[in-house]
């Protein structure tokens, strides 16, 4: 329904007028030729026909684009669809009520911009504004302003995390405009029914208003948790709202004290309902961590539950001195014990017999309570370590019985020093009656706990009289005979129940203030070891608070310390608004609704005129402007479309399909594993990446795991040769080429056939599947990481072998002067590895035998020793044909420059020369490399070898 | 949306003499076939099967009088009562000219090939200077380089064309002798009657001459559709085409036409014609001009 249309910028639509010149220039620019070298041009010209090339564009295209345009400079005029019109329109004072109470955390925005624009218009109608917060104090002061002024106070104003107080605030719009005409009232409500709120606002029809309105917000999504039950299973959030209508579903967050989100579950209303539970069904570890339950997306202060100590369940571990306890379930103490404490707490069984292994156990587990039944004497292991879980404020909580009577001497795990052996009253051997148990004492925590007459005791162990009995006891029987005693040692408390946990010694166990005594002690357990009861009313200071919002802030200077009396719930106040009270340490909750809070909508208040209803925001109103842009947008995808069909491309990519549909497959193929290929963009590693004239490269690379047992298999189905790569290109070539060809000359003169050489990271590759690393320092590569370094490190002490080659061939003195930068960077890798003491390969190593009888390891050049671990010097040396220390050398230096002398490429030719024209320097680089990598992989096998003779002459053969 | 072809860089030479090598190692030595030897004395490697000058052994033969002592054989002379004189076999080599058309249009390359068609010609013809100077033949490359016989011309070739690049156009063909071979690898997009006249012109002088017609694939097939502006490379002449594809049949009909009147003429005056697309193999061009120039021409595969 078109009612009205007014425009933003009405002046831009003379935009308009341009349509005809963008027509113009439309009509005579063609589409954007795709330019193509073609060098048979000739041919084409020939086969070119007159016609063929449009000079202009089609008709249709340069409409689209015209509507395009107009579109635009429509949007751009930014028209509006049935604009509101004012809402009040009287000229005397204007009363201007605005619900600033928590529910209206949600849309503050909405409610401060319609008083905004009130005031403006009363402003500009010279209309004086009395403005009322209703959940402001006795301080919000409603005389009539100017409307700058009043504009200036919304602007501060903010949300309470409050209820609202509608009578105050109507009483002082009352008072302030007393006497006043031609009143218009504008009442901007929360929507939500508050006490007396009808009687408030009716009460204004005393001032005869000339006009009035009201304004309520939608009341969908406004859900207040009510309450929160730590129940055995789940929590359980109990939710309730004003609008009990439609079903409605949203998301509850349980956080933790970070605000991690520790839970999250649905809560759904359903139709017509106005409360509903939501469960939160996740283990008791993960709900102790729970601090605050919200809706998702809160943003009230009634969506936030805050949650305190006493929510959280506390766990008890129950020890029996029964050895069958579940034979006879009523006779058992923990059977009571456990149908007492089950709603409340988790439980906790020892589960062994030994108590020397289940109390130390059951420690570790962390319990809040450990009730012990009937037993005498615990094991010192246990003893030390219930002392040790008392005195990090623990709770111990024993029973008499049997077995503590025997054995009352000086158990230190008792608050009181008890006599031996029990006390029976009322027996056939007695004339005294079973003891009734004395009302509780004020001071004592079980204060407030209803004992029933019929409770009686039968017997009971007898504490030594002391003087601080009296002090030490929680209650106590009529005769003055001390019932339940207690004692802080360190931050916990012992307790002691003078009778057995079942009905024996007395009908305790079975009554109900049993499960309240035992609750009563869970509970205290918290504030573990803060000893005496709680005083009657405490004064707690704020420690965070709500904001209107729903956030939790530090407390501003207005609010007080929060009052508690036993038994009243405090009241939320603007002193006292919800959150928590008290100090780090412990602190309490206080929330905003009670467990019994129900909300409703707000009635029609009679302001004694007829008041007009409405909404928030321009309701009613339709911007025009995203509409006119996506139309816009359309129509622009829409040229774009054409364009491309225009140039073909529909028809090439129809042909390109057509002809190579395997081509597509692949395409197809490719978008479909584009996210895991993407995904595997990390470089190739040697061990999952075998270079490319490897013979297993069929198989492709696996992605870098830590370790993949594929990779695992491959590095050592085989013995390979490894190198390090430096991370420059030519030397990492170099070393795999020289390798290359080394393993070739290897398979070819002795027994072992290494696999392809293989480069490997050592920041990430297990090094641990290959014997030798040939590591080529190059100054101009990056020095490889710490880490790197000390996994190097580690593959050396587990028995690799580093060849170091710095392949400047002048290394002559390790310690010398004259320092190249291959030496400096050497020094720098050797500098963080744990290296033994080295000597040039002597000539009687094992080295110059292991393979070829040699006398010095030449490369692609020959003036560097090779430089090895060096060896003890035996005394006998001299009689040995070889030495060798019992490993293998795990270092060796040299810059003779092997690799580039045993490179050959994919032909087997060689690569590079050697600095002597003779041929056999590169036969005896080989050799030299045969002699390596055969110490390597036999170690000092090749010493003992050369003894053999020897040792066959010894055995007489 | 990318264009379909590109004019690339130049090639250079010592790439494309790596190349050539690889695909000049796969093909067996070339003997030209010497059916038209200059009968000069050039000595080569090639056996004529007659006598003549060389260096291996051919007859013994009576001395007849009148001819040089000096080439009496004393040794087999002095096994009996005459006298032999030895003949040798004729050994003689081939000149064969090779050129590879420098001009720009050259240059284009389609998505559809892997390289140029300058750099898949200068491929061909350092290859076959490889091959060709491997039997003893003289490769020269008008010029750029003389006639010469060593073993490393396309070396030699690689390296001159590194500093001296012949402009466009076909070469100068006044150093060109007759019984000469020459291999002309070209797109041979030039005007056809220019290129004929000179075709017959070199023939006329006898000399033989086998023309590689090189080809992108995106020429052959005309893969363009929808609104594009043609642009030729040499002339940088432009034309633009409403919706391309509608000239594709007439193209090809011409583009073929044009091909088969080259390869008619050819034939006519005893040359051969190879055609070559830079989406195949080079090695399969080699081996076909290796057949011609080696005279056993093979069935000529027609590609569909």
């Amino acid at each position: 329904m078109i009612g009205s249309l007014s425009f933003g910028a009405p002046l831009v639509l003379l935009g308009l007028v341009t349509l005809p010149a963008i027509w113009w220039l439309l009509k005579l620019t063609p589409p954007r030729p795709q330019t193509e070298a073609f060098p048979p041009l000739r041919i084409l010209l020939e086969a070119m026909r007159p016609e063929e090339t449009p000079a202009r564009s089609p008709w249709w295209l340069t409409l689209l684009r015209l509507l395009l345009a107009a579109l635009v400079i429509l949007a751009l005029a930014a028209p509006t669809l049935n604009p509101n019109a004012a809402i009040l329109s009287g000229t005397g004072p204007l009363a201007l009520i605005v619900d600033n109470g928590w529910a209206s955390g949600r849309d503050w925005e909405a409610r401060r911009d319609a008083a905004e624009s009130l005031v403006r218009d009363a402003g500009a109608a010279g209309r004086p504004v009395s403005l009322a917060f209703t959940a402001e104090g006795a301080s919000d002061d409603a005389a009539p302003v100017e409307a700058a002024a009043a504009l200036d106070r919304i602007a501060a104003a903010r949300p309470r995390p409050i209820p609202v107080d509608r009578t105050a605030a109507a009483a002082r719009v009352r008072t302030a405009l007393d006497g006043s005409s031609d009143i218009g009232i504008a009442y901007l409500s929360d929507g939500l029914d508050s006490t007396g709120a009808n009687e408030a606002l009716a009460s204004l029809s005393a001032l005869q208003p000339s006009e009035a309105a009201i304004l309520r917000p939608p009341l969908a999504g406004t859900i207040g948790l009510a309450g929160a039950d730590n129940s055995t299973e789940a929590l359980v959030i109990k939710a309730v709202r004003p609008d009990g209508t439609a079903a409605e579903t949203t998301d509850l967050k349980a956080l933790d004290a970070q605000g991690r989100e520790v839970g999250r579950t649905a809560l759904a209303f359903a139709a017509g309902a106005t409360s509903a539970e939501a469960r939160f069904a996740i283990p008791v570890e993960l709900r102790n961590d729970i601090a605050r339950i919200e809706l998702d997306g809160a943003s009230t202060a009634a969506a936030v539950r805050l949650v305190d100590d006493s929510f959280r369940r506390r766990r008890v571990g129950l020890v029996s001195g029964e050895a069958a306890d579940l034979a006879q379930p009523l006779l058992s103490p923990l059977y009571y014990i456990t149908r007492a404490l089950e709603p409340f707490a988790d439980l906790v069984r020892a589960d062994s017999a030994d108590l020397g292994v289940a109390i130390p156990d059951l420690v570790k587990q962390r319990p809040s309570v450990i009730v012990l039944a009937d037993i005498g004497v615990v094991p010192a292991a246990a003893e030390t370590a219930l002392r040790d879980f008392v005195e990090k404020g623990g709770m111990l909580v024993r029973f008499a019985g049997p077995r503590l009577a025997a054995s009352t001497g000086e158990d230190p795990l008792v608050p009181v020093r008890l006599r031996s052996g029990e006390r029976q009253l009322g027996g056939a051997m007695s004339w005294s009656e079973p003891q009734k148990i004395a009302p509780m004492a004020a001071s004592s925590p079980f204060a407030g706990i209803a004992v029933p007459a019929d409770i009686t005791v039968s017997r009971q162990l007898l504490a030594e009289p002391s003087a601080d009995l009296a002090a030490r006891t929680w209650a106590s029987l009529t005769d003055g005979t001390p019932l339940v005693t207690a004692e802080a040692v360190g931050a916990g408390t012992i307790v002691l129940f003078h009778v057995t946990a079942e009905a024996t010694w007395s009908n305790l166990p079975i009554s109900g203030a049993f499960v309240n005594m035992l609750r009563r002690i869970v509970t205290l357990s918290r504030s573990s070891g803060a000893g005496g009861g709680q005083t009657a009313a405490d004064s707690l200071p704020p420690y965070r608070v709500l904001d209107g919002e729903g956030r939790l802030t530090t407390p501003g200077a207005e609010v007080e310390p929060l009052t508690v009396k036993a038994g009243a719930a405090p009241a939320v106040t603007l002193k006292n608004p919800p959150g928590l009270y008290g100090t780090e340490e412990g602190y309490s909750a206080l929330n905003l609704l009670g467990p019994d809070a129900v909300l409703a909508p707000l009635p029609t208040p009679d302001f004694g005129v007829a008041a007009s209803e409405r909404g928030y925001g321009r309701s009613g109103e339709t911007e025009l402007t995203p509409w006119l842009y996506a139309a816009a947008l359309g129509l622009f995808a829409l040229d774009a479309l054409a364009l491309l069909w225009l140039n073909g491309a529909f028809s090439r990519i129809a042909a390109r399909l057509r002809g190579r549909p395997r081509a597509t497959a692949a395409l197809l193929l490719a978008l479909a594993l584009a996210p895991s290929l993407i995904g595997d963009t990390g470089p190739a590693r040697a061990q999952t990446n075998p270079p490319a004239d490897m013979p297993t490269s069929d198989v492709p690379a696996a992605p870098p795991a830590a370790l993949d047992p594929e990779a695992a298999i491959r590095a050592t189905e085989t013995t390979h040769l490894a190198y390090v790569e430096t991370g420059v290109g030519t030397t990492d070539d170099i070393a795999r080429q020289g390798l290359d060809g080394l393993s070739q000359y290897i398979a070819a003169k002795t027994a072992l056939e290494p696999g392809a050489p293989v480069g490997v990271d050592i920041a990430t590759d297990e090094l641990a599947f290959y014997p030798i690393l040939y590591w080529p320092v190059d100054p101009a590569a990056p020095m490889p990481s710490d880490a790197a370094i000390s996994r190097v490190d580690a593959y050396m002490k587990q028995g690799g072998t580093v060849l170091f080659d710095l392949a400047d061939g002048n290394l002559a003195d390790l310690g010398g002067a004259g320092v190249s930068p291959g030496e400096r960077r050497l020094r720098d890798i050797l500098g963080d590895l744990d290296i033994p003491p080295l000597e040039p390969v002597p000539s009687d190593h094992v080295l110059t035998k292991a393979f070829y009888i040699m006398k010095d390891f030449p490369g692609r050049h020959t003036g560097s020793e090779l430089w090895v671990e060096s060896l003890g010097r035996d005394p006998d040396a001299a009689n040995r044909p070889a030495r060798a220390g019992d490993g293998v050398s795990s270092i060796m230096i040299t810059s003779n420059d092997f690799a580039s002398a045993w490179a050959v490429d994919r032909n087997g030719m060689f690569l590079y020369p050697t600095d002597n024209a003779d041929p056999s320097q590169r036969e005896y680089a080989y050799r030299a490399g045969v002699n390596i990598v055969m110490y390597v992989l036999t170690g000092n096998y090749k010493a003992d070898q050369v003894h053999v003779p020897a040792l066959l002459e010894r055995l007489g053969q | 949306m990318a264009p379909i072809g590109s004019i690339v860089e130049l090639t250079a030479g010592s790439d494309a003499l790596v190349r050539a090598r690889q695909r000049a190692a796969l093909l067996p030595d070339l003997l030209v076939e010497a059916r038209r030897v200059v009968a000069t004395v050039i000595a080569g490697w090639h056996g004529r099967r007659r006598r003549g000058a060389g260096e291996n052994f051919w007859q013994f033969r009576p001395f007849v009088e009148g001819e040089s002592v000096a080439r009496i054989d004393w040794r087999r002379s002095a096994r009996d009562d005459h006298v032999y004189l030895r003949d040798r076999e004729w050994e003689a080599a081939q000149t064969v000219w090779l050129w590879a058309d420098p001009s720009p249009s050259m240059l284009y390359q389609s998505t559809a090939a892997s390289v140029s068609k300058e750099s898949r010609a200068l491929v061909l013809v350092l290859a076959l200077a490889d091959i060709l100077s491997r039997s003893g033949e003289r490769i020269g490359y008008p010029g750029v380089l003389e006639p010469i016989s060593a073993r490393n011309a396309a070396e030699r070739i690689a390296a001159a064309l590194m500093t001296n690049r012949p402009a466009g156009g076909l070469p100068p063909d006044e150093r060109l002798k007759r019984f000469s071979e020459v291999v002309l690898v070209s797109d041979f997009l030039d005007p056809l009657d220019d290129i004929l006249a000179r075709i017959a012109a070199l023939s006329r002088r006898g000399i033989r001459g086998h023309l590689v017609a090189i080809a992108d694939p995106a020429e052959e097939s005309f893969p363009y559709s929808g609104r594009t502006e043609f642009q030729d490379p040499e002339t940088g002449q432009r034309l633009t085409a409403g919706r391309a594809e509608t000239m594709r049949e007439e193209y090809r009909r011409l583009y073929a036409a044009r091909r088969a009147t080259l390869g008619e003429h050819c034939r006519r005056i005893g040359w051969s014609f190879v055609e070559h697309r830079t989406d195949r193999l080079a090695s399969e061009a080699l081996v076909a001009v290796h057949a011609r120039l080696s005279g056993t021409p093979q069935a000529q595969v027609k590609r569909a």
